[in-house]
């Protein structure tokens, strides 16, 4: 079922980790010359940025070829009744990435990638217009939930075959519009969210455990991530408050919409589960549930005094900021303190080049544009002292007071 | 076959020592593992984080707190914070400096944004400056740099190419007639000076690591400038034909270097800009989808094949 065969991709992962090693120099030049003639395969890559516009390109043509054939063809028929022809694009799209795949053998190529996002889109944008248009009032209610049942379906299917990360998000961005079509109750619709990721992680706990350090687990622990964080948003309620939904059709919403236990529940809930993807993370040395567990403990933090209903206060960023700057050193301090740096298999030091050169893009990019976003906009307590908005760069000093 | 049975193999067959194969094995088992880049994510929220409640509660509670305890406060965060940097700093090298600890290039990064809020507060609340923040931004930016090629810091390099930029920007707002092309020269200027200046320090040895940062900083903006020139709807002529020689120097460069992100530069940017001057000139929709057929896929095509020649490694 899977689109390459697991020789192939075992020997990128080998090819990836000798090129990390050599880097690192834990490899000579001539022992990563000789090794790496081993791994060879077939299958072509790109670097990271041609795959990006090899992506955007393909999707110029595919949206140009479709405005064109339903500009051409199409013009005066309805919109529902244009929905076959969506699916049959969203099939031409995912047969054209089949194509790439195992004609010119293209790995994580940006092209057979478009051609996979078309599909889904497609294939939403197909069932759209069969369901609904001109005859919604006819349909039964729930029918509609099958437009994102049909996208999370097509996304995971994708993300099995080809092994693309961001199709498992794609799948579970599908999953909270589905309960929207089946019950009005919002705490229903959270509950029935955090079912579906609390299902796909137990799915995913037992696919997972025989593929350690294999290839796939990579990609395994990426998804159990994305799970980890679902079931977290779906039930911090703060978060959820913020639907961009809503906000961008001016839809206030409040806490009062939830029943009281309800709401103290996932209150009790969102301190419990942080350190519990925590506790997983570390146990099974997992970077990416690690990095879920940390951004869920941040929201915690970052949410917890509108749930209580309390004030915040301006020095709130401050203790926030010094709770992260003292769990930095005082884990760094404790690492240092084991025998050569290392504590319960755990080091601060870095083992890998990849580390620094995501480092560097990452100075590079957040340097640049951190100032912009740091400091903030005069509070209503002194209306007439205006405090820099930082324009300009330059740590946010640049603007008009 | 698994990264373990190679190294196995490899041990065998004598690529590899036993004492490689032990560490090795042990590194894919993740043993040690490490946790240095999250370490260094949770130090760059937590410092960013703090100078935004800093700058908060400054700005909130300045009148209730008085300008002496807030100035003291500051300036002792900043002392503390230069001091710490200068103190623990390895000798200045032209080469690339490792930082002596996780934490330090956090603190001098801490310091620098210490120092703007610090220095924007002086200009509020005693007008040192009496408005003139082109002449604050260009102190900021050469300071920044200074910093930066003194402890071999990318974050206030970017601060400092910043806050130049911000110089460039502010100095013409001054101006009583500036109209939103007036930017645009300047705009070029600063590419041209980021560029070069990054391109000659590299010449000389100074933190030759750095010249990546200039690049991208200086070719982006440049794009964007050449861009909307393109964009009028009069004299693009000139903008046109200086978007494609910059286009040119960009492949060329990528390619030269293996810096393929100058090649996504030069396929998207000057893409964008021929479009929109043909597709201004083309009438129909049916027009327009096919210009867009047929560029895409002359596009993809030179690209694959660019990639194949050239960018194979992922």
């Amino acid at each position: 079922m899977r689109a390459y065969r697991a020789a192939d991709e075992e020997a990128l992962r080998a090819r990836s980790l000798l090129k990390d090693w050599a880097g690192q120099g834990f490899l000579t030049e001539a022992q990563y010359r000789h090794m790496e003639q081993e791994t060879a395969c077939d299958l072509r890559r790109t670097n990271i940025f041609l795959r990006i516009v090899l992506f955007f390109f393909t999707l110029v043509i595919v949206a140009a070829v479709v405005a064109l054939f339903f500009t051409t063809f199409l013009s005066r028929t309805s919109w529902q009744n244009q929905g076959p022809f969506f699916l049959i694009f969203a099939a031409l799209s995912y047969a054209g990435a089949e194509f790439f795949l195992s004609g010119a053998r293209f790995y994580r190529h940006g092209v057979e990638e478009a051609l996979t996002a078309c599909s889904v889109g497609f294939l939403c944008m197909g069932f759209e217009a069969l369901l609904y248009s001109g005859r919604a009032q006819t349909q039964p209610y729930r029918l509609e939930t099958l437009v994102p049942t049909a996208g999370a379906i097509l996304s995971l299917w994708i993300w099995h075959r080809f092994g693309l990360p961001y199709a498992f998000l794609a799948a579970m961005l599908f999953v909270p519009w589905i309960p929207s079509y089946w019950t009005s109750s919002q705490p229903a619709q959270h509950l029935i969210v955090a079912a579906i990721y609390s299902a796909g992680l137990i799915a995913m706990f037992a696919i997972r455990a025989p593929q350690r350090f294999t290839y796939l687990d990579d990609g395994f622990s990426i998804a159990e991530a994305l799970l980890w964080l679902g079931i977290y948003l779906a039930i911090n309620l703060q978060v959820s408050l913020l639907d961009p939904r809503g906000l961008w059709l001016g839809i206030a919403r409040s806490p009062a919409e939830f029943p009281k236990p309800f709401y103290w529940t996932t209150w009790v809930l969102i301190w419990f589960l942080p350190p519990a993807v925590l506790t997983r993370g570390l146990r099974g040395k997992d970077r990416w549930v690690i990095a879920a567990g940390l951004v869920a403990a941040i929201l915690t933090l970052v949410t917890n005094k509108p749930y209580l209903g309390w004030p915040r206060h301006t020095w709130d960023p401050m203790l926030l900021g010094s709770v992260l700057i003292a769990a930095v050193l005082y884990i760094r301090r404790w690492l240092a303190g084991g025998e050569g740096g290392i504590r319960r298999g755990f080091t601060a030091q870095r083992l890998s080049g990849k580390d620094k050169v995501w480092m560097s893009v990452g100075t590079t990019a957040l340097g640049f544009v951190s100032p912009e976003q740091i400091t903030q906009t005069s509070q209503p307590a002194n209306p007439e002292f205006r405090f820099g908005r930082g324009d300009s760069g330059g740590g946010g000093a640049s603007s008009d007071f | 076959m698994t990264i373990f049975a190679r190294l196995d193999q490899w041990k065998e067959s004598g690529a590899i020592s036993s004492e490689q194969h032990a560490y090795l094995a042990g590194l894919s088992r993740h043993e040690p593992f490490s946790i240095f880049f999250e370490l260094n994510v949770l130090l760059y929220a937590g410092v960013l984080a703090f100078i935004a409640g800093l700058g908060w509660t400054v700005t909130t509670w300045s009148r209730q707190l008085g300008d002496v305890l807030v100035l003291a406060m500051l300036s002792l965060l900043l002392a503390a914070s230069f001091w710490y940097c200068f103190s623990r700093a390895a000798a200045w090298s032209r080469a690339e400096t490792p930082s002596p600890n996780l934490i330090f290039d956090y603190v001098l990064y801490f310091g620098s944004l210490v120092w703007s809020v610090e220095l924007a507060y002086l200009e509020n609340r005693f007008h040192i400056l009496s408005g003139q923040w082109d002449d604050y931004l260009l102190v900021t930016a050469v300071l920044y740099l200074l910093l930066a090629y003194r402890f071999d810091n990318r974050f206030v390099l970017s601060l400092g190419l910043s806050s130049l930029a911000g110089w460039f920007g502010l100095t013409i707002s001054h101006w009583p007639s500036r109209q939103d092309a007036d930017y645009r020269p300047y705009a070029i200027l600063y590419s041209l000076t980021a560029g070069a200046a990054g391109a000659i320090l590299h010449r000389f040895g100074l933190k030759p690591h750095f010249l990546s940062t200039y690049l991208n900083i200086a070719a982006n903006l440049l794009f964007w400038a050449l861009l909307s020139g393109v964009f009028q709807s009069h004299g693009y002529g000139v903008w046109l034909l200086a978007l494609l020689v910059a286009c040119g120097a960009s492949l060329a460069w990528g390619l030269a270097r293996r810096q393929f992100s100058f090649v996504a530069y030069a396929a998207v940017y000057p893409y964008i800009g021929v479009s929109s001057i043909l597709v201004r000139d083309i009438h129909g929709d049916s027009a327009v989808f096919s210009y867009f057929v047929v560029s895409g896929i002359a596009m993809l095509v030179m690209l694959i094949l660019l990639a194949r020649r050239f960018g194979r490694e992922a």
